[in-house]
């Protein structure tokens, strides 16, 4: 059956995983190499089926409203070739860095495992199986957040359970709506309800509000963004793409289909439904880059940078337009590849050099000046500056608040330049300081880099930069993608 | 390949600063690094000749999107602007080549000095808002190592100052850019401005705040108020060669984008008696009165310098917002006087401090006699700034004072001249006494002062200041084929 | 056709019959016998069910010849069918699971006993789901408490005194006002068999003579089997009994007894008094509200416990909270809803604490949180078992326990504005409690071990693991395929009444 392709795209890295720490290996080199070549496998059965036209899957039958079901759309396979193309890099990365920590093994099998699940995030084809994923996200990357093991990790990762088993409860109130008014949970484009009777759109909208506001919750949205910058404390390949692109960006992916795949722009728009989480979003843009500005230590700053920048995705989604919603998806993309270098960067700042503050960053740029370059580029990208990658969404995500008029986008328009501004401030300026002054006397001494932690940051940093000039194709699928939807 | 040129004579500066970042060898005598960065400058001087020569050229680089391309275009207002940063540049570099000997990394310095040339050369060049900001931005970035380049503490404080009011002057620029792109029917800069007056997508207005946002913005680069934080503290901390530029060239680079917005994109017709109007006017004026009163109260050389720049900038910003024909010729005029007297006047406080080390202004007495030919230019310059013919700064003045007065305008037809009389006065009270007690100073202690040594620059350090003189001087009395070149290309964009 | 309907008797029958002669059975051939008994009621109920599948109409079955009035009488649907199938499932598997432990705790002499008193559990589960009138129901509901009770206080340790002791008065205290209700009502109707009963009531009901009573009646019973059940807010027995008492013995209590409570209550209400007129006396709303309450005030308390069984017990209330508010919504939904949560609480609560009593045998017996840090290493297999039987608790999608909240949100829908609100956001509130004191201890079992020295054990024996893994398979099958025993319910409901 030719639809098996989707299913062992996710199927393989979970077993892979789950085997990890049952076989014996023979020393390091042929764990990492499995480990390595089975995450490239997955990437390929990924691409395959992005590519491929495979039609819907349909696993199992819970009862005749609800399936476990697999399919890849336009959106799907966005977000499948984002994940499909980062993680191998990622893990590359991590080869290199968990090096000696003695907790490989169950690192790597829930890394593995979080893969696996990730992708079928982005190939659900309808609510119930994205929530059976997405709970499942929360827990298999549960133990990679405590993987420290000190008290502070696991506070930060039990934070992190409770928000994010709050949140899914929360989002469970929206898939009863769609079971009980729309009869099934599949995602159509367009939503389920475009004949709906008028009666019926009051509810459904009371429905939607809560289900976004749960949602909302793995996409850090104010008031429930607190548990992100608490999971910094995870180690750095963790932070980067879990908490930078998989897992936040399910969230967001998530309230991409409630939105526009579920319950349908007819149902929410110019009502308390689209306004309540539009002027969520608008406000997160600026609180997280506030907060960021605030903050000293370096990965949280990154982190408050993160929850900034997730609502400039659902600030262009929720304008529910074909603009908006193509911006939105756009600038999903950019920020996974400017943030993930930026993180993983400063992976090797933490634990190479021993830099945790941004106070500590003078002079580092003297020991690693091709490192801090890219840092320095990675920076300039997130603030917006042309012709970076983030110039590209943010010019998009403003022309299509321009395009919709009306408080709220201009609002949100007002908040993404403050918020350029303050991005700015909170990456140039310690971007500035690396490449001068110089490291105090009693500064730890800087461990060697591994080559597979440059080798990976080289072509994430390559990447993040042809972005930039090679975006055309990308904008293109993208706009086709969303202008259906609408 | 059309426009070619064009390329050129931005990758020249670029390819300039590469070479001495990745080879060595050319960097590792100051000897071969000054006759390479010599040659550079005057090559580029060769090319922007041409390129104005050429006439009207575009060249598409490459396209973001499909609606954003970024693009070439050389026209009437690309010649004046590409010409003056080239001269300056050219100049100011000569100078440092012997200035710099006192100062460390210098390796680093011409690099970033040659590159900040070419992205001035790519703003210059700009055919598109989107090109103009990206170059706005890249130019901001890649000047700020000059300012940090001393790295003493208030260097780097200063530098930050720069990058954080730079950056929040572009995102304010970068509003109207966004608000503006829907509203245009050309994404290529049009003489006279391309605004879809009769469809704004938002109530004019609101447009008409935005509109103001983005002139405030673009200003952060000129100096005006209320962006001009930052300024007084950049300019002065860098390398005296450095400040040349910064106070005499970059500036103008804020100038340019305001231009370009005005006469390009929105049209001085949308603007012209709208209270946006009055505004500006009112921020420029404000900026010309408080820079001269700033600079009076100001002891160290360079930094009465700078907030000389700060008012003798806003006084193109008020020709500039006149939006009439005489006013923007005088604009121009002044665009160009200003930035050869300054960049001269900031050369000699160069020389004055390699030198003697002198920074204050009280302990200048008696150094005409030490530095006599230094002194004698710092002089003519200062009269040039003042405004006292026959020196090219009377002429701009006095086109921008009768332009507002021939337009009529409430309130400012008349607030301008008598802002810019009473600024001359000032200036005169700043410059005027250190030059005279330079020469006539220090009699009391006659012997003391003819006691120390001779302290005249080299002739590298010399020559540079100079040809600027004599530009001055030259230009001022035979004004004429710049005054008509200039009423032409105002007449195109009104 | 014929023999299978004799079925349900067969399995009283044997259960009566097994527990006489467990009475002088060795041990360990009194613990097989338990088990053939069990084992043989699973078989004969599913027997039956697959019986009462193909038929319309609910058949009854007189016992011993006396006709109604007189005699006792039951009565089979494929709903009582699928009930006791499903408990003697659980009965069975966490009988297999958990006896291995009872040496250690139970003294040998008394251990037939202990078996005797399994068997009557069994009786008297079958006998409440199955039958048809009044006197029947309280006789084995007087069988049920001295069972239970025993269950307990087989341990003779001195919490487990204290417990037994407060399980045994408040259980009389409910059999009393149980008494009283049932005598009322025949004092009114003069009728103990259902079907005539629920015809008097009718019939008084719209005369509007004996209303008051009626009321009382109404009252006295639901509250005493709601007592029994662990209702909030009269749930205050639980956490003692079940925290004190063998493991397998809390696991029978919660996961099998409750339930036949709570199923003789649901019969009371739909088949004597008909739940027309329950909705009409608020009793419907009185119970909704002690089903939130018990939902949201129980896992308040159970984040607080220090004590891993403790902390059970009070979610036992808080789920059979879930269970109440099913059946006080009134509708068909909601009791689908609520017979389903019975279905699933039952597989996955016994199971939890089988587990839990693994557990802390690997963690020299300590129950405090603290001692139990690395437990989850010590015994994989519990561990495992512990975590899945959490998630369904908390409602994680593929087990049981999701697909319970999901039947009692949708239940919830047609209500509209504020039970609606109430029933969704509440379910949502609790789910993320649940979250936090189950999780929070799987992660606590799978923390690093504090420097203490732990006893070894012996290993749990090859089938009680067996065991345990069928019954995670069967929380997991409820899960994932309850599409069948979804439409059973619906189907049995519409012959219950």
């Amino acid at each position: 059956m030719e639809g098996l392709t989707l299913l062992a795209a996710i199927a393989l890295p979970i077993a892979a995983g789950a085997l990890l720490p049952v076989v014996r290996w023979k020393g390091r080199a042929a764990r990492d190499a499995y480990i390595l070549c089975l995450t490239i496998l997955t990437t390929v059965l990924a691409t395959v089926a992005i590519f491929g036209n495979f039609p819907r899957l349909s696993l199992i039958q819970f009862n005749d409203r609800l399936s476990f079901a697999l399919k890849l759309d336009g959106i799907g396979r966005l977000f499948a070739g984002l994940i499909a193309l980062l993680w191998p890099l990622t893990t590359l990365y991590a080869l290199g860095y968990m090096r000696g920590t003695q907790k490989e093994i169950s690192f790597f099998a829930f890394f593995l495992m979080s893969y696996g699940i990730s992708l079928g995030i982005a190939m659900s084809a309808n609510l119930v199986t994205l929530y059976i994923f997405y709970e499942m996200l929360s827990l298999s990357t549960l133990p990679l957040v405590m993987q420290k093991g000190d008290s502070g990790s696991i506070r930060a990762g039990l934070k992190y359970l409770y928000y994010s088993l709050g949140g899914a409860a929360f989002a469970f109130i929206g898939l009863v709506y769609l079971v009980y008014f729309g009869g099934t949970t599949n995602f159509v484009p367009g939503g389920l309800f475009r004949g709906v009777a008028v009666e019926h759109t009051a509810q459904l909208r009371l429905g939607y509000l809560l289900c976004f506001l749960g949602f909302s919750v793995k996409a850090a949205v104010f008031p429930v963004h607190g548990w992100l910058p608490t999971a910094s404390v995870a180690p750095t390949p963790v932070t980067a793409l879990l908490h930078a692109v998989a897992v936040v960006k399910s969230g967001v992916f998530a309230i991409l289909r409630v939105t526009y795949f579920s319950f349908g722009a007819l149902v929410i728009r110019a009502s308390y439904a689209q306004y309540i989480p539009l002027a969520l979003t608008c406000f997160t843009i600026v609180f997280g880059c506030s907060m960021a500005l605030k903050e000293k230590h370096l990965k949280r700053r990154l982190a408050y940078s993160t929850v900034s920048n997730l609502s400039y995705i659902l600030f262009g989604a929720l304008l529910l337009t074909g603009q908006g919603l193509a911006a939105g998806l756009l600038h999903l993309v950019f920020h996974a590849l400017m943030k993930i270098t930026l993180f993983l960067i400063a992976g090797v700042y933490n634990d190479r050099a021993g830099i945790h503050e941004v106070g500590e960053l003078h002079g580092i740029g003297r020991d690693w000046p091709v490192l801090s370059a890219a840092f320095a580029l990675g920076s300039l990208a997130m603030t917006g500056i042309p012709p970076f990658i983030g110039f590209i969404s943010k010019w998009a995500l403003a022309q299509a608040a321009v395009l919709s008029g009306g408080l709220l986008p201009y609002l949100g328009l007002t908040a993404l330049l403050v918020s350029a501004l303050l991005t700015g401030i909170y990456l140039l300026v310690p971007s500035t300081f690396i490449f001068i002054g110089r490291r105090p006397g009693n500064a730890p001494g800087t461990k060697p880099v591994e080559t597979e932690i440059r080798i990976s940051l080289a072509a994430l940093t390559a990447l993040m930069l042809a972005a930039g000039f090679f975006s055309r194709p990308l904008v293109d699928f993208i706009t086709r993608a969303a202008s259906g939807l609408v | 390949m059309e426009g070619m040129l064009l390329l050129i004579a931005i990758l020249l500066p670029a390819a300039g600063a590469l070479m001495l970042t990745l080879m060595p060898w050319l960097n590792e005598r100051r000897e071969d690094r000054c006759l390479f960065v010599g040659a550079i400058l005057v090559m580029e001087c060769v090319v922007v000749a041409l390129v104005a020569l050429d006439g009207q050229r575009t060249l598409v680089l490459f396209k973001m999107t499909e609606q954003l391309p970024i693009a070439l275009r050389s026209d009437g207002t690309s010649r004046i602007f590409s010409a003056v940063m080239a001269l300056m540049w050219t100049v100011s570099g000569f100078f440092s080549f012997s200035y710099m000997k006192h100062e460390q990394n210098e390796k680093s310095y011409y690099a970033f000095y040659l590159m900040t040339l070419a992205s001035l050369m790519a703003l210059t060049l700009s055919g598109t808002m989107v090109t103009m900001y990206l170059f706005f931005e890249l130019m901001t970035f890649i000047s700020v190592p000059m300012v940090l380049h001393t790295r003493t503490k208030e260097a780097v404080a200063a530098g930050i100052k720069y990058l954080i009011y730079s950056v929040a002057g572009a995102t304010m620029g970068l509003m109207g850019i966004f608000i503006l792109t829907p509203n245009i029917s050309s994404a290529y800069f049009v003489e006279g401005g391309s605004l879809l007056a009769g469809s704004l997508t938002i109530s004019k207005d609101a447009f008409l705040v935005v509109i103001f946002i983005t002139l405030v913005g673009f200003g952060t680069k000129a100096g005006m108020f209320p962006m001009h934080g930052w300024l007084p503290t950049a300019h002065p901390v860098a390398p005296a060669p450095a400040s040349a530029v910064l106070s005499g060239v970059i500036t103008k680079a804020g100038v340019l984008c305001i231009f370009r917005m005005v006469f390009y994109v929105i049209g001085a017709d949308f603007i012209r008696g709208t209270w946006v109007q009055w505004a500006l006017l009112g921020c420029a004026t404000v900026t010309v009165f408080m820079g001269s009163m700033l600079a009076l109260r100001e002891k160290v050389l360079k930094k009465r310098l700078a907030y000389s720049s700060v008012s003798q900038v806003s006084y193109v910003l008020c020709g500039l917002y006149m939006l009439d024909t005489m006013a923007l010729d005088g604009a121009l005029l002044q665009l160009v006087f200003h930035a050869l007297t300054k960049d001269a006047l900031f050369l000699c406080a160069g020389a004055i401090i390699f030198k003697t080390g002198i920074t204050r202004v009280e302990e200048m007495h008696g150094l005409g006699r030490r530095m006599p030919w230094t002194m004698w230019m710092f002089a003519v310059c200062a009269i040039s700034l003042v405004g006292i013919p026959p020196l090219g700064g009377f002429i701009a003045k006095w086109y921008i004072a009768e332009g507002a007065l021939s337009t009529g305008a409430p309130v400012f037809s008349w607030l301008v001249p008598i802002v810019l009389l009473i600024s001359a006065i000032l200036t005169a009270a700043y410059l005027l006494p250190p030059s005279v007690s330079a020469f006539f100073g220090g009699m009391a202690d006659g012997e003391a002062v003819s006691a120390l040594p001779k302290a005249e620059p080299s002739l590298m350090m010399l020559v540079p200041i100079f040809i600027l003189s004599l530009a001055i001087l030259l230009l001022g009395i035979f004004p004429n084929f710049m005054i008509e070149s200039f009423t032409r290309l105002a007449n195109a964009l009104m | 056709m014929g023999i299978v309907q004799n079925f349900p008797f067969f399995s009283i029958m044997l259960c009566m019959v097994s527990g006489v002669v467990t009475s002088v059975l060795k041990p360990r051939a009194a613990l097989m016998t338990t088990l053939f008994t069990i084992g043989s009621v699973l078989a004969l109920s599913a027997g039956t069910l697959g019986m009462t599948l193909g038929l319309d109409e609910p058949y009854t079955f007189m016992m011993g010849h006396f006709p109604a009035p007189w005699g006792n009488e039951i009565r089979i649907g494929s709903l009582e069918a699928l009930m006791a199938t499903g408990l003697s499932a659980v009965l069975f598997v966490s009988l297999l699971a958990g006896h291995a432990r009872l040496p250690s705790l139970v003294t040998l002499q008394k251990l037939n006993l202990y078996f005797i008193m399994m068997d009557l559990v069994m009786a008297a589960t079958l006998v409440m789901i199955y039958t048809n009138d009044l006197f029947t129901a309280y006789v084995f509901i007087e069988i049920m408490t001295i069972a239970s009770c025993a269950l307990i206080i087989v341990r003779q340790h001195g919490h487990t005194l204290v417990a037994a002791t407060r399980y045994m008065v408040m259980n009389l205290l409910a059999s009393g006002l149980v008494l009283l209700g049932i005598s009322m009502l025949y004092g009114i109707t003069g009728h103990l068999l259902m079907e005539p009963l629920n015809q008097s009531v009718r019939e008084i009901y719209e005369s509007g003579t004996y209303r008051e009573v009626l009321t009382v009646v109404i009252a006295l019973i639901t509250i005493s089997l709601g007592i029994k059940s662990a209702m909030f807010p009269f749930h205050a027995w639980a956490p003692d009994a079940y925290s004190f008492a063998p493991a397998l013995s809390s696991s029978v209590l919660s996961g099998i007894i409750s339930k036949a409570y709570l199923f003789l209550l649901i019969k009371f209400l739909w088949r004597v008094i008909g739940i027309d007129i329950i909705q009409s006396q608020q009793i419907g709303s009185f119970l909704f509200y002690c089903g939130i309450g018990g939902m949201l005030v129980a896992s308040v308390i159970a984040i607080s416990q220090r004590d891993i069984r403790r902390m059970i017990a009070y979610s036992s209330v808080a789920q059979v909270g879930y269970v109440y508010i099913g059946i006080g919504m009134g509708t068909l939904a909601g009791l689908t809803a609520a017979l389903f949560q019975m279905l699933a609480h039952s597989a996955a609560k016994s199971l939890l604490f089988i587990s839990t009593g693994e557990l802390t045998r690997v963690s020299g017996d300590h129950k405090r949180f603290h001692y139990l840090h690395g437990a989850g290493h010590r015994d994989v297999l519990a561990g495992i078992v512990f975590t899945f039987s959490a998630m369904s608790m908390v409602g994680i999608p593929f087990t049981g326990g999701f697909i319970s909240k999901l039947q009692i949100a949708l239940a919830s829908m047609p209500f509209g504005g504020s039970i609606r609100a109430l029933v969704l956001i509440s379910l949502a509130i609790s789910t993320l409690l649940n979250a936090v004191y189950f999780l929070h201890t799987v992660v606590s079992i799978y923390r690093k071990a504090p420097d203490i020295e732990y006893p070894r054990n012996e290993r749990i024996p090859r089938h009680a693991a067996v065991a345990l893994v069928i019954s995670m398979l069967m929380t997991l099958y409820l899960g994932v395929g309850s599409g069948p025993i979804i439409r059973i319910i619906e189907a049995g409901i519409k012959m219950f009444a």
